[in-house]
């Protein structure tokens, strides 16, 4: 019998993360920064050595900043010359945050479509265009999942397209390298097809609700104007690496997709409101209405029809809520204490150009991605970022939206490990493939991503954000 | 994973239980198979388990057995609290039509295969029923799947409304 599990340590090593800057008198970081500090140490030990749930530990943030931070809390009650403390309004308010309603109204739709087999309605008459060759079959998966992730969680699209393609794994020879290329191309194209929208997957909450801490508002047609274009060639490359990786010997798969679109009035209700929600997503910028606001639609018809009942309400998964709250009100007092601006300005940033700083907080998210949480790593490092932009330190025409965006869409394109994410963590436990298979496949595309995600942000994004 | 979930062959005859043990030794490397040969040791056997932390996933029991008959194990079972999630199979061929009634009204039997049995057949069924356990009392079914019905259970997971983290 262990007493001591390596979670006891984990949980020591954060409370005693957190303990020590209440000692020490760091030059240049106020007093509230030295809190903010402490509780930047525990939730980042916590959030990467996981003795506790990650949901679990940004609720802990929440409470920590309340205690600690808020004027309302034990240390800091007066308005001082550096610290002018947040009302704990400010801290739990993150739970309602507009982006959090955007996800909240997702998740309803992702829902009722699952319910209602939507999703893999879609897919089967999405699939038939694109034949029975393998090569367009891969193609037509990657391109089918990466649309429905854009929309729906990236790990419920992979275990609904694992089921479209074990039966085809199934009847190809066991040999055939045509088997690993399709186990890849699901969660490949889930993780990358999640960048396209603000709702797709949670690292692109965190992004937005950061910028919006900083007054600037994203509506879902820029982001997916801005991030559209980047899935597309990265998806395309990824497709065509997989092929060159895993070359099929097989020339045809069978291909049967069986099912019809469920025609009773609740499900008729649902793909309307369906159809209804994306459509004035995608079009925000035409009429002007916030998406968090349409999310609101989705989310209040499917609860008076009932379709939205009382056990579906409880079965959101509102710990995803909670893990992006918890780090975007970290974010608020890292900027609000100069804890941030003091990690930015002890480096020297001046020796950097803008290109390399595009570079190094793009690998630095991919590589922190692959081992940590996708929310997790963009958290971390936005606040960072959003300081070396508004501090100045980073010179002229250093964008704000810019670096978030490449910190953003960078967390996404970890794709190395089993562990890197949970569409990863499906693809190997099929046994289909080995961890070599996935870290050579995703090693090249994290690189491609790396080399693209800079290109965009040279030349594309500056064109859009200006 | 914190705990196993084991397979239980209870069979009195040694050959019959060598057959048995070399079909399921394809689930071995997740579902570790333990054997009895009466009730009592099965019995014995199932708190053994239990004591340390594991669950009994799966039971394949004969009918007549020296002592308690299989049918009247399995009835027991069904009345444990820690037992009544185990799927339960009876492999026989010599259980009559009262047993069997009994067996699938008060022991909830999940299964019946008749001797002699085909490889395929035990491991379809097997691999079914582990399936099905794994689904409605684990919440991590991700360590099961490449032994058992990984299609079912990729269904099973876009229903329970998989996240992003």
């Amino acid at each position: 019998m262990k007493i001591i599990s390596k979670d006891h340590v984990s949980v020591l090593i954060g409370v005693i993360g957190f303990i020590i800057p209440f000692f020490l008198t760091i030059p240049g970081l106020s007093e509230a920064g030295h809190v903010a500090l402490s509780i930047f140490i525990i939730a980042a030990i916590f959030w990467m050595l996981e003795p506790v749930p990650i949901y679990a530990t940004s609720i802990m943030v929440i409470l920590l900043q309340v205690f600690f931070l808020s004027k309302q809390g034990l240390l800091f009650p007066e308005i001082t010359a550096e610290y002018s403390p947040n009302a704990y309004t400010d801290f739990i308010g993150t739970l309602a945050n507009p982006i959090i309603i955007l996800f909240l109204g997702g998740f309803v739709l992702a829902d009722s479509a699952v319910k209602y087999d939507l999703d893999k309605n879609l897919t089967r008459i999405l699939l038939k265009p694109f034949g029975s060759k393998p090569k367009f079959i891969v193609l037509g998966l990657m391109v089918v999942t990466g649309l429905l992730s854009a929309f729906m969680s990236n790990t419920a699209t992979t275990a609904m397209m694992m089921t479209v393609i074990l039966p085809i794994i199934a009847k190809t020879n066991a040999s055939d390298p045509l088997r690993i290329g399709i186990a890849l191309s699901i969660p490949f194209a889930a993780n990358i097809g999640g960048i396209a929208t603000p709702i797709g997957t949670p690292p692109n909450a965190v992004v937005i609700g950061a910028l919006s801490n900083q007054g600037i508002d994203i509506a879902f047609t820029e982001w997916m104007v801005l991030a559209g274009p980047l899935v597309i060639i990265v998806l395309l490359v990824t497709w065509l690496v997989l092929l060159w990786m895993f070359k099929p010997e097989t020339d045809t798969i069978p291909m049967d997709l069986k099912g019809t679109f469920q025609k009773n009035p609740s499900a008729m209700l649902v793909y309307l409101v369906f159809a209804t929600t994306v459509l004035l997503w995608v079009t925000e910028s035409l009429h002007g209405i916030g998406s968090s606001i349409i999310a609101l639609i989705p989310v209040t018809v499917l609860a008076l029809t009932g379709i939205l009942d009382k056990d579906g309400i409880r079965q959101l998964p509102w710990e995803v809520l909670w893990l992006v709250a918890g780090g975007i009100s970290l974010g608020i007092s890292m900027e609000s204490t100069g804890l941030a601006e003091w990690i930015i300005t002890n480096i020297e940033w001046s020796i950097f150009s803008p290109v390399l700083m595009i570079i190094i907080f793009s690998l630095v998210a991919i590589v922190m991605s692959n081992f940590l949480s996708n929310t997790v790593s963009a958290t971390l490092l936005i606040p960072l970022a959003v300081s070396l932009a508004t501090s100045g330190v980073a010179g002229e025409g250093f964008s704000l939206v810019l670096i978030s965006l490449v910190i953003g869409v960078s967390a996404s394109l970890a794709m190395m490990l089993p562990i890197s994410t949970p569409p990863n963590a499906i693809a190997i436990s099929t046994g289909t493939l080995k961890t070599g298979h996935m870290t050579r496949a995703g090693f090249v595309v994290g690189i491609f991503g790396l080399l693209m995600v800079t290109l965009y942000a040279l030349f594309y994004w500056p064109l859009i954000l200006n | 994973m914190d705990h196993k979930i084991y397979i239980l062959i209870v069979e009195d005859e040694i050959e019959v239980m060598d057959a048995l043990v070399k079909d399921l030794e394809d689930f071995e490397t997740v579902f570790p198979i333990e054997t009895a040969n009466d009730a009592n040791e099965a019995e014995e056997v199932i708190h053994y388990i239990l004591d340390h932390g594991h669950k009994v996933g799966l039971i394949l029991c004969d009918h007549v057995l020296p002592g308690k008959n299989g049918v009247d194990l399995l009835i027991e079972l069904q009345k444990n609290e820690d037992t009544v999630r185990s799927k339960k199979v009876l492999v026989t061929g010599q259980a009559g039509h009262e047993d069997t009634i009994l067996a699938i009204n008060k022991a909830d039997l999940d299964h019946y295969i008749a001797k002699p049995w085909t490889e395929k057949e035990l491991i379809d069924v097997v691999r079914g029923q582990l399936t099905d356990y794994v689904i409605d009392n684990e919440k991590n079914m991700l360590a099961f799947m490449q032994v058992l019905d990984a299609e079912k259970i990729s269904e099973a997971m876009r229903k329970h409304k998989m996240t992003d983290h």
